[in-house]
């Protein structure tokens, strides 16, 4: 996936430099006010819609990681892709997800919400697709879709039954809910909704499928939408909606379940994995299971070490991601089997992966311990499960073994990497982006006083109880060191055994045939095989088949609105009423020819005498003009059509069966009556109410004095309607032209099967 | 067709081609007082051509028609458009038709640009469907 070091093509000043927009941002956002503050324009006015954004401490806190793991990303890219032909279609794309991901978290609307949150999905597709000419890609980039896709129409569905519940309902009020409105069922089943797509953008469980798949992005799109921006979107939805819903019994419980099975599934499946991407991947499922649970924590401390761990995660997760582009792109490989001792070709980015390790192990003095030493002081004052209390040191246990496996395993020891593939840093740009997140990880850890505002002012936009004095991140570690140091331990031995933990996690396979993604890849299939057995069992390859199907379908779809349709009173027949006696005859004799003749020639003749039969019908009900028309029409096509077909020879193959009548005659004589019947049905009940003939009255009365015709058809014809005859004509042209290349030379002796 | 030929067939057809040709014409100036018009004229004019290929071949039908099928065809449709055209430089709507009295001789004649409109339906329909009949006519042996 990555470049071989080409020489430095020139790149556009704008790709060079972009990072520096979302680092320019930065102290503008964490200028932004705790308090909520919101801007509001009129926007779809019918619908009630406005252009409506707000900002808080939690938006503040989550702009801050788009913009600042954005400028690392931005920063990352041109040179991790340098030399690639549409580097700048992907900067496009990373911009143009930055711009979605602060529009979603800064949407004060639910339907404003919405529309950025469908574009981040769209824009994740793409980006995940980038390598479009890679099968695996494109198959991970629709699955990435369809999966989110599929969570972004819940959530429609949702946010439509909670404004029908609460019209006009907007984010910032979900703080101060009228209990009326949180009692309604169409309320809360439209939180329900809401949950369910939260839970396919941050995949939860059983969603969380499409988050490894979606490794298949390049390096630096998988740092910043799949470990610190979108897939925290979902999260930061529940976070929205806890405040209000927080006093809901099944809320919590589905989020502390929800979040706990996640938690442990990433736990359990990355052991599983060689391919260091994908442990990470796996990790960050893991994580944001944990953040889930923590939002469902009930008290405030769970808001705090919810802000708290969502900072922490972003710092250490987005470098180690590009650690592993770094070290892909050195080595040509993510396979943590095929290096060793990478450090010394890799100075800097051992640095990076060892301090974002660190943080990620939550050792003492980084940021990664202050999340974690909230987190335990929230789970002791909640008390919860022991379920997933266990759950949770599961799920510590195996992430120290993984930040070893990032940075210890594959940076120290005796060198070995793929042959012909030197470790070597990529230039500042490859190793400055992860060092700077890294380090602002550890400063923060040293200092936690410089986070607590921001950590702070987010939480009490979920907990608003959260006190002043119970938001500090000094850490009592003393306190609780003991637990940690099980944690340690127990990661430390799980680390040295993990090859022997993999081994024995590989014989898991039945998780792969049995757990989510596998139903994904089941339910694809099935939709194709579904829809393959549909259109062959509909498209027979036989026009009688077709035939058939339109006329069944036909019958079925239009019969309820016939049902009362009034019939006109039969009326005499009138002058030439013989005449059109025996057009009505010829005609139905015909039919009968045509349908049961003996050979080509007879049927033919008996479709030819249908047409006359009408162009007699037509003559003694006063159109001459249609009846001229129509027996010529007729006398051509006989003509034409039975020479063109005089090569076809009857009686051979599997369309003279079909044409016979073939397989159940009884229920195509039936369809066929039904049609026939219906047809004439409305054909008469239409003619009954062509009551207004104020058109016809004027072009009789008009037509001598005004177009110099007493032929009232040829003048509608070639004056009032001229244009619209124009139109037909050059449409017949377009027929033909169409045609042409269609009729040259039918291959001779094949019958039309 | 075949390589039988039939003399009488022969002989018929070449004097009812023309025949069938003047019956379109007359179709087409009655058109306007009278059941008849450019569609109906060009039927029959297409069942000339079809009867024509069926006797002589497809080709010998072809090199019949002026321009070749879709040549006509295309006059046609301009000679309708065109006869809107002279409304458009009086200042009318598209396709407004205009009257006039030619006198040719001692007899007074109605010329309008209504028979030209009618006189390019005919032929585009002509041109149309005489060449589809033929494209099929000519995969035959």
């Amino acid at each position: 996936m990555a470049q071989a070091a080409l020489p430095a093509a020139p790149q556009a000043i704008w790709i060079r430099w972009a990072w520096l927009l979302p680092l320019a941002l930065l102290p503008a956002v964490a200028g932004l006010p705790g308090e909520p503050a919101s801007w509001s324009v009129p926007w779809v006015a019918p619908l009630g819609v406005r252009l409506g954004f707000a900002a808080d401490g939690l938006a503040r806190l989550f702009l801050l990681l788009v913009c600042g793991v954005g400028a690392a990303v931005l920063a990352y890219a041109p040179g991790y892709l340098r030399g690639h032909a549409r580097l700048g279609q992907l900067m496009c794309l990373l911009i143009a997800f930055t711009l979605a991901m602060a529009g979603a978290i800064l949407a004060n609307d639910l339907l404003l919400l919405l529309l950025f949150w469908e574009a981040t999905s769209v824009l994740s597709f793409l980006l995940v697709g980038f390598e479009h000419d890679n099968q695996d890609s494109r198959d991970s980039a629709r699955q990435a879709l369809l999966v989110t896709g599929a969570g972004g129409l819940a959530l429609l569905a949702g946010i439509v039954l909670i404004l029908l519940a609460a019209p006009g309902l907007r984010l910032g009020d979900l703080a101060h809910l009228d209990p009326a409105v949180l009692g309604d069922a169409r309320f809360q089943a439209g939180v329900a909704l809401v949950l369910a797509g939260a839970m396919t953008k941050s995949a939860q469980f059983p969603f969380h499928f499409w988050l490894p798949g979606a490794m298949a992005a390049p390096t630096p799109v998988s740092a910043y939408l799949h470990s610190a921006t979108m897939v925290n979107l979902g999260v930061y939805v529940m976070a929205r909606f806890d405040e209000a819903m927080g006093a809901v019994p099944w809320w919590e419980a589905a989020l502390l379940a929800i979040g706990t099975v996640t938690a442990l599934w990433g736990a359990v499946q990355a052991p599983r994995e060689r391919d260091l991407k994908r442990i990470l991947a796996w990790s960050t499922v893991s994580a944001l299971g944990t953040l889930t649970v923590l939002i469902g924590l009930p008290n405030e401390l769970g808001a705090l070490a919810f802000a708290a761990f969502l900072l922490a995660h972003a710092l250490y997760k987005a470098p180690l991601f590009f650690v592993a582009g770094n070290v892909d792109h050195a080595t040509g490989t993510r396979l943590i089997d095929r290096m060793r001792g990478l450090r010394h070709g890799m100075p800097v980015t051992a640095l990076a992966a060892v301090l974002a390790g660190l943080s990620m192990a939550g050792l003492p003095a980084t940021v990664g311990f202050v999340a974690k030493d909230t987190i335990k002081a929230a789970k002791e004052v909640s008390g919860v499960l022991w379920m997933v209390e266990g759950a949770s040191l599961l799920v510590s246990t195996v992430g120290v073994a993984i930040a070893s496996v990032a940075a210890v395993r594959i940076f120290f020891g005796r060198p070995r990497h793929p042959a012909g593939h030197a470790p070597h840093e990529g230039g500042w740009r490859l190793a400055l982006p992860p060092l700077a997140l890294a380090g602002t990880g550890i400063v923060l850890g040293l200092f936690p006083g410089l986070a607590e505002p921001l950590v702070a002012d987010a939480a009490r936009m979920i907990s608003p109880a959260l006190g002043r004095g119970d938001a500090s991140l000094e850490t009592g570690w003393l306190l609780r060191i003991e637990s940690f140091a099980v944690v340690w331990a127990v990661g430390a031995i799980v680390y040295a055994g993990w090859n022997r933990l993999h081994g024995l996690l590989d014989r898991l396979r039945f998780l792969d045939r049995a757990g989510p993604a596998a139903a994904y890849d089941a339910a694809l299939r099935g939709l194709k095989q579904g829809a393959g057995s549909l259109a062959r069992a509909l498209q027979g390859r036989r026009l009688s088949r077709y035939l058939v199907a339109t006329v069944v379908a036909t019958v079925l779809l239009s019969a309820p609105w016939t049902v009362g349709l009034a019939l006109p009173a039969p009326a005499p027949l009138g002058d030439g009423g013989a005449g059109v006696l025996v057009g009505c005859v010829t005609a139905s004799l015909g039919a009968i020819l045509a349908v049961r003749g003996r050979d080509t020639l007879g049927r033919l003749l008996g479709a030819g005498a249908v047409g006359a039969g009408s162009a007699v019908v037509f003559l003694f009900r006063g159109a001459p003009d249609l009846a001229l028309t129509q027996l010529a029409v007729e006398t051509v096509f006989v003509v034409v059509a039975a020479v063109a077909l005089g090569r076809y020879r009857p009686g051979q193959g599997a369309g003279a069966a079909a044409a016979r009548g073939g397989a159940w005659p009884i229920a195509r004589l039936g369809a066929a009556l039904a049609f026939g019947l219906l047809l004439g049905a409305v054909l008469l009940a239409l003619s009954g109410r062509l009551q207004d003939s104020a058109m016809a009255d004027y072009f009789l009365a008009q037509s001598v004095p005004q177009a110099h015709g007493r032929n009232v058809v040829n003048v509608i014809i070639v004056d009032f309607r001229a244009l619209d005859t124009l139109g037909e004509i050059a449409v017949v042209m377009l027929a033909a032209l169409a045609a042409w290349p269609l009729a040259r030379r039918l291959p001779p002796g094949r019958s039309g099967g | 067709m075949n390589a039988q030929r039939s003399i009488m067939l022969e002989t018929t057809v070449s004097f009812l081609y023309w025949v069938m040709l003047g019956a379109a014409l007359w179709l087409l100036l009655r058109g306007h007082n009278a059941p008849g018009g450019g569609f109906v004229a060009a039927l029959v004019a297409v069942a000339a051509t079809a009867a024509c290929a069926l006797v002589f071949g497809a080709p010998a039908a072809r090199a019949r028609l002026p321009f070749g099928p879709l040549g006509l065809s295309a006059l046609g449709l301009a000679l309708a458009a065109a006869s809107g055209l002279p409304a458009l430089a009086l200042g009318q709507a598209f396709l407004t038709h205009w009257w006039g009295e030619l006198a040719v001789g001692g007899l007074a004649l109605k010329v309008s640009t209504v028979l030209l409109f009618d006189l390019g339906v005919a032929l585009c329909v002509w041109g149309a469907l005489g060449g589809f009949c033929l494209r099929l006519l000519e995969g035959v042996r």
